[in-house]
């Protein structure tokens, strides 16, 4: 219940706009109304109070000035309307002790205020749903006011009125305006509240895209005076985030590049060194720096590189990775298609795949590549026999330096920058990359690239030469 | 893994062998001073004489003066960049030039070998991979023949498209296929003797020629059928490679070169 009130709940500024709009519109409208209704209702009622006051003093006046019986009864038929009822009778309709109630109390001293002359006779004022009604029927009086008025010989004149008393009934008309006219200003605030908040939406827009893009644009700086100065302040802290980052990147490239002139100078001194097992582990370290390096670089150019997009075979590179695993005499086996057409750039791919496989290798120490076709993508699937990964830190192992055997010291080397690369070259190829832990352990690395448009030489099977040849290779 | 190892470093040692491929003039051009006499030192140790230059005004002064055999230059240096240099020298010499990049993008090795460097080494470089390029590109240059193919051309055979200045390796479809160093260069010494049966001594003898420094440990056979195993995926096991059973092997293709647009 509670949930759906916080769905219902305007979440906009426009629709709270709105929902404020028509609210003080409503209850000004309503006011407005009961307020003209009053004053004209009490304006109504002394007209028609005044009207029925000289309408009896008449009426009576001229049942009066007649003497017989039937004469008098015809002459109060003859002055009946369908709003006052008029009937000559020798006793009277409303009861001598008929309740005084308090609308009775009110309408008999109006009466005597507006006519003078009905005070000086004796009149009796009751409501039929009060219990004044004195005989007959009650039915035939429901909701009527009776008022009756004694002539000189004692005899009575009996009028009763379906008009006053009656309920108000309710003005349907006017609430059916009201509604219109609350329907037209949400539609008319809704379009002017949307224009009004648009420079809000796209600078909402803009500082979403902000974190995605590479070089975002600056936001243009119109609308009303509040969304100007948001933003230009948004433009000023971009500005500022950007030099910020780009000054840590290029301290960091420089310094990484830097190294190299080092590094080289380290391994042309090792080649002079007479202790082969001594250069042979500088060497080893050495490349390991180098490794570090190039990992960095790779990861501040975010998968953005300058080669150029062109099928390639996919089962080649993952082939030629895996062989140099096997010359290393390292776990790994390879399933599935020879030949897998993709569009990318070679040597991201080459770095992204290498990286997983790598991985597989240094944690999960073996790694069992599988190349499938999946409709029009290509799956590669990487998986290892190691522990795993805990899944609280499965979208942790994509940031940067971020290394989960930290705790069990830095047995396995690595910058952290692995899983990062590969992740960024993979989304820069359009495709997707997924982990997930194996039910008889350790991680499954599954990525998805899309097949490239070329119709492979492979597709026209060769006698008993199947195209997805099975080939196992664990050395 | 080790044992191969040992067996190129002793093969490095044989006196023989040093006398016969390792002399020459090498002008190292680098602006580390460090750099330049490390190399400078480990050259000469493997017979060489050297001679050196920190920047392109003095390396043009020498080179108008000496002749040489070969120019180690490094493609960032003060003032003129190493590619201009090398399209300078490329006007009025065919002195082989290995040029050492600085950045392993893709761009910058191209760049080097369109200002006409016969090869290119990255930074950091290791010195036994440095010297294996300039042995090979010695020993093309010295030996070049009718059939040996420059750097600088692409070469075709059956749909199939080889630039051996990219180092790439284009299927019929035009679909890029990865190739690793040895391969490339097992491929590069099929494509240079086609239609001839060589042996797997030649085979390891042309492609050690070629190798860059990446140690040759794997056995040729590996090597061959890993080859195979690229290209007939491609084609569906059609067999450019065949056996010939006691003598080794032959590349059975009619292959063509088309020059590279090379600047």
């Amino acid at each position: 219940m509670r949930k759906y009130i916080e769905r219902l709940w305007p979440d906009t500024v426009a629709s709270r706009a709105i929902m404020i709009l028509v609210a003080a519109l409503l209850a000004f409208h309503l006011l407005g109304f009961w307020a003209y209704r009053v004053g004209f209702e009490s304006l109504a009622m002394a007209a028609r109070d005044r009207g029925l006051a000289e309408h009896i003093v008449s009426i009576k006046r001229a049942i009066a000035s007649t003497f017989d019986a039937p004469e008098r009864d015809r002459v109060a038929h003859d002055l009946s309307s369908a709003s006052l009822e008029v009937h000559w009778s020798n006793v009277s309709l409303v009861l001598g002790n008929a309740p005084a109630t308090e609308r009775a109390q009110i309408m008999e001293a109006r009466l005597k205020e507006l006519a003078p002359e009905l005070a000086a006779e004796s009149f009796r004022v009751g409501f039929a749903d009060d219990g004044a009604l004195g005989s007959g029927n009650a039915d035939a009086y429901r909701h009527m006011m009776l008022v009756s008025v004694r002539l000189t010989d004692g005899s009575w004149v009996n009028f009763s009125s379906s008009a006053l008393g009656a309920n108000p009934h309710i003005d349907w008309s006017v609430i059916a305006v009201t509604i219109c006219f609350g329907v037209g200003i949400v539609v008319v605030a809704l379009l002017l509240l949307r224009w009004a908040t648009r420079p809000l939406r796209d600078l909402a827009i803009a500082a979403e895209r902000f974190s995605i893009d590479q070089t975002p644009q600056p936001l243009p700086e119109n609308g009303p005076i509040e969304v100007r100065r948001a933003a230009r302040a948004f433009n000023t802290m971009r500005e500022r985030i950007q030099r910020l980052v780009t000054e840590r990147m290029q301290a960091m490239a420089a310094v990484s590049h830097d190294l190299r002139t080092p590094i080289t100078r380290l391994r042309l001194r090792s080649e002079l060194l007479d202790d082969d097992a001594t250069r042979d582990l500088i060497d080893a370290d050495l490349g390991e720096m180098e490794a570090m390096i190039d990992a960095t670089l790779e990861y501040l150019r975010g998968g953005v590189s300058s080669e150029a997009i062109r099928p390639i075979d996919l089962a080649s590179v993952i082939e030629t990775i895996v062989d140099d695993h096997l010359d290393q005499g390292h776990r790994v086996a390879l399933i599935g298609l020879t030949s897998a057409p993709v569009l990318g750039r070679v040597l991201s791919l080459k770095r992204a795949f290498s990286n997983i496989i790598g991985n597989a290798i240094k944690y999960g120490h073996t790694a069992r590549v599988t190349i499938a076709e999946a409709g029009d993508h290509i799956a590669v699937t990487v998986e290892d026999e190691g522990s795993g990964i805990p899944p609280a830190d499965m979208e942790r192992v994509f940031q940067p330096f971020v290394r989960l055997e930290e705790s069990r010291g830095r047995e396995t080397g690595g910058t952290g920058l692995g899983l990062t690369i590969a992740a960024s070259v993979i989304q820069t190829h359009s495709g997707l990359i997924n982990l997930a832990n194996r039910a008889a352990g350790g991680l499954c690395v599954t990525i998805t690239l899309s097949k490239a448009g070329l119709s492979s030489a492979s597709s026209v099977s060769d006698a008993g030469q199947a195209p997805a040849l099975s080939r196992v290779l664990w050395s | 893994m080790g044992l191969f190892r040992e067996a190129e470093r002793k093969m490095d040692q044989d006196p023989i062998k040093t006398i016969a491929e390792d002399h020459g003039h090498i002008l190292v051009v680098d602006d580390d001073p460090q750099i330049r006499l490390l190399v400078s030192r480990f050259l000469q140790r493997h017979g060489y004489q050297v001679t050196g230059a920190p920047d392109g005004r003095v390396m043009m002064d020498v080179v108008a003066r000496t002749s040489f055999d070969l120019i180690v230059l490094d493609l960032m240096l003060p003032g003129r960049s190493g590619v201009e240099l090398c399209r300078d020298v490329r006007m009025t010499s065919q002195v082989p030039i290995v040029m050492l990049t600085a950045r392993s993008e893709e761009s910058d090795r191209i760049i080097g070998l369109e200002g006409g460097a016969d090869d290119y080494v990255t930074k950091p470089f290791s010195p036994r991979e440095l010297l294996a390029r300039i042995r090979a590109v010695l020993r093309r240059t010295r030996s070049r023949n009718a059939t040996e193919i420059r750097r600088s051309e692409i070469v075709l055979f059956d749909g199939w498209s080889m630039d051996l200045r990219r180092r790439e390796l284009q299927s019929p479809s035009g679909t890029l296929v990865d190739l690793s160093t040895g391969e490339f260069d097992l491929l590069v010494a099929f494509v240079e003797h086609a239609n001839r049966v060589l042996s797997r001594e030649a085979l390891m003898q042309f492609a050690k020629a070629r190798s860059s420094g990446d140690p040759f440990d794997r056995t040729i056979d590996v090597q061959i059928s890993r080859l195979r195993r690229k290209l007939e995926a491609v084609t569906n096991g059609s067999q450019l490679i065949k056996t010939v059973r006691g003598s080794g092997y032959v590349f059975a293709s009619d292959v063509r070169i088309r020059e590279g647009q090379s600047a």
